[in-house]
Order: C-alpha cells, then structure tokens, then sequence
C-alpha cells in the first residue's frame, strides 16, 4: 500500500492532536473496573425479580440481534443464479459451516444442528468485537453510563445463557436420538456385572454427573473469563497511555482476534458436545 | 488479632504478584515451544512457511488464554472493589492469588504443546490444515478447562 507524503502528515498531525489531548485533557480513569454495572431495577412501578437488569447488556444484544435479523433479510430477498458480493459472502458462510457439521455429525444430522451453530458463532463473534466502535458519548456528563458499545459477553448472564442453552439442546437430542433409557445408562458405565446381574456403578455415575456440569461451567466461563479479561486490558492499558494511538491495535487484537478466535472455539464446542452426546 | 487497612493492602498486592508471576511461567513455556516447533518446521518445509506462520500465531492467541486469566485476577486484585478487613479475608485474597497463578501454569504448557505439534502436523500435511486446525483449537479449549476451575474458584475467594 502507498501512502502519499500528505496522507502522512495527515497521520501525523492527528496523532499530534490525540496526543496533545491526551496529556492535556484526559485524566486516567480505573473506577470502571470496580464499578457495579447500571441495573434497571423498576419497570412502569413494578419491580424486576432477580436484582433487576443489565441495561447495557440487554441493549447491546437486541442492537446485534436487529444488525443481524436485518443484513440476513436483505441479503436473502434477492436470490441470484449471478450472486451478488453479499450473496457470495452467504453462501460461503452457509456451506462452510454445513460441510463443518455433517463432518463431525454425520450426514443428515448436521443439516439440522447447523443453525444452532453459525448463529451462536456469528452472534458471539459481532458481540466480542462490538467493543471496538468507538463510543466516547458516556464520559459527558449528562449521558448515562451505560450509553456505549460494550461486548454482551463480558457479562456472566449472556454466556451462561448460552452454556445452558448448549446443554439444553446436547442432552435433549442425547434423549431424542438414543431413547431415555439408554440415555441413563450410558452415565453408569461399565457396570457392574455379578452373574447375569447388572448393577449400575454409582461411582461411575456421580463422576459423569459432575463432569457434564463442569463442562458447562467451562464453556461459559471461557468466553467471560476471555471476554472480561481482554476488556480489562484494552481499559487498563488505554488509560496508562491516555488513549494515545494503542486503542486501536488493542481492539484489533484483543475484541477481533481474539474475539473470533473464541467464538469459533465456543461454537465448535457446542456441536461437540451434541455429537458426543447423540453418536453412538 | 487486630487487621487494618494496611495489611488488607499487603495482602491484595501480594496476591496480585503471585496471580501474574506464577500464572506466566506455563504460557511462557508454552509459547517458546510452539514458536521452536514452528521454526523446525520451517527449516524442513520452507515453502509452507505461511501456513505455519499462521498456525503459530492462531494457536499462541489461544494459549494464552490462561494468563490472560492470571491478568484478570489481578487487576481485579489491584483497582478492584476494596475488600472487608479480617484475618479471613487476607488469606482469602492470597487464596485467591496463589489459585489463580498455579492453576494457570499446567494449562499453558499443555496447550502450548498441541500448538507446537499442529505447527510440525502442517509441515508434514500441508492438505489437512483445516482440520488440523480445527482440532489444535478445540484440544486446547478442553485443556484449558482447569484453569477456567481455578479462575471461578478465584472469583469466589476474591468475593468472600
């Protein structure tokens, strides 16, 4: 890429600015870290159970659900033999992820658990880089706090949703595809066999028990945890160096890297966990 | 026994300390092998030096994961919200720091390793990078389960 000499001192004298305002204007900032989340706790008189709502979370994800519902609806109302650029995109991302379950599922079932699976990626994936717009509106007085792009996964309920929603689906379609009965029996194996008799092994049994809630546990603490911690770093170190030029290879690393890296490993985990559960 | 504020802060910096000091050691590991793996497998197969390259560098974002966990704790140590004062709560916190820092070192170099062997799998089948791919991600998702153990068992000591 060429870049002519009055694009950089165009380059430059921007920075020259965010530097000036920097040191002059922007103080360093840690309360957010510390700082409870805004809650909407009361809802037309009526109080909301469960300590109320997290507002920024809540908007967020209806912002990236109607981003979404929208661009999918435009790009699929005018189907070509010819794709257009969007249409291409579609279609790429389609087959990719169909080719991707019937490996791991088998044919004919993964046709019906790829939905699951590109929606969870590509939700997670806009959620974790949503942080990268840049939203400075908050830090006027007179704007409330939670007025700004922040990732919905760096909140525990979002991704705990998800785990459960993970779980939900993995041990429905265990019950659906292999029968209730050998469903529960799968969890007491080996048996023990005394003659002809049977006995479910107990021992067995409490260690599976405990292991599926852990793999729930750590599906949706990995997106927080990562999710958390890169929105940490990106605040903390923002503020040491007052918002001079580093934000913006942060976000690149941390929400779009980093971000879609865990989002494809959440979503695989997630067609894992149904294809250990319904394969014999 | 008699705790004041000072000692709640000895105690917050030294978690924070352990958290991250212990917590590199795996990911350093990890990663140095995986970047050492990377280069033998360069020197034998130069023409597919791209597709290593990026292997590397998608495997060492995800190893790292466990210090990044470590960073989290500690921050939420060091500008967290400030901790009740008691006897309970400072080991509690150096729990927490310890947890965190030793949970964090297992994982690193084991997902470290998966990353080194999918970098040597791409130099001898550049084909099945996809899968390799594929795999190399997940295998070290599973392998971090431990540590994401030791980051809510932190979270729930630094909340005591």
């Amino acid at each position: 890429m060429h870049i002519s000499k009055k694009q950089k001192y165009i380059l430059a004298g921007i920075i020259l600015v965010e530097i000036i305002i920097g040191i002059f204007f922007i103080k360093i900032d840690m309360s957010a870290i510390a700082e409870p989340p805004a809650k909407l706790k009361h809802i037309f008189g009526f109080a909301i159970p469960m300590n109320g709502i997290n507002i920024s979370t809540i908007l967020n994800t209806w912002l990236i659900m109607v981003v979404l519902i929208l661009s999918s609806w435009k790009i699929t109302r005018h189907l070509t033999p010819v794709p257009s650029r969007l249409q291409v995109i579609a279609e790429q991302y389609v087959s990719a992820f169909d080719k991707l379950c019937e490996e791991v599922l088998g044919s004919g079932k993964g046709r019906k658990y790829m939905p699951m699976v590109s929606t969870l990626f590509i939700f997670i994936l806009v959620a974790n880089s949503i942080g990268a717009i840049p939203s400075f509106w908050h830090i006027f007085s007179g704007f409330p706090s939670w007025l700004k792009f922040d990732e919905p996964t760096k909140d525990l309920n979002t991704t705990l949703g998800f785990g459960l929603l993970c779980f939900l689906v993995a041990h429905i379609s265990g019950i659906y595809y292999k029968g209730f009965k050998k469903y529960l029996s799968e969890y007491f194996e080996p048996m023990i066999e005394i003659g002809r008799l049977r006995i479910p092994n107990l021992f067995m049994g409490m260690l599976n028990i405990v292991g599926e809630f852990g793999k729930t546990i750590s599906h949706s603490f990995r997106l927080f945890g990562n999710m958390l911690g890169s929105a940490i770093i990106i605040l903390v170190i923002s503020n040491l160096t007052k918002y001079i030029v580093m934000p913006v290879f942060l976000n690149a690393f941390f929400g779009l890297f980093i971000g879609a890296i865990q989002a494809f490993v959440f979503a695989m985990l997630a067609l894992v966990y149904v294809s250990v559960m319904i394969n014999e | 026994m008699q705790i004041d504020e000072s000692v709640m802060k000895m105690a917050t910096f030294f978690a924070a300390a352990l958290s991250m000091g212990i917590g590199a050691i795996g990911s350093a590991y990890g990663l140095g092998y995986a970047s050492s793996k990377a280069c033998e497998a360069i020197a034998r197969q130069p023409q597919e030096s791209g597709k290593i390259i990026k292997m590397m560098l998608i495997g060492q974002a995800a190893s790292g994961t466990p210090s990044i966990f470590s960073l989290l704790i500690s921050f939420l140590l060091l500008f967290g919200p400030a901790p009740k004062q008691g006897l309970v709560q400072v080991f509690a916190i150096l729990g927490a720091g310890i947890c965190m820092g030793a949970g964090a070192v297992g994982p690193g170099i084991g997902a470290g390793f998966a990353n080194a062997e999918a970098c040597d799998g791409v130099a001898r089948m550049p084909d099945s990078e996809t899968t390799l791919l594929r795999v190399m991600l997940m295998g070290q998702a599973v392998s971090q389960s431990t540590s994401i153990y030791a980051l809510v068992i932190a979270f729930l000591l630094t909340i005591v």
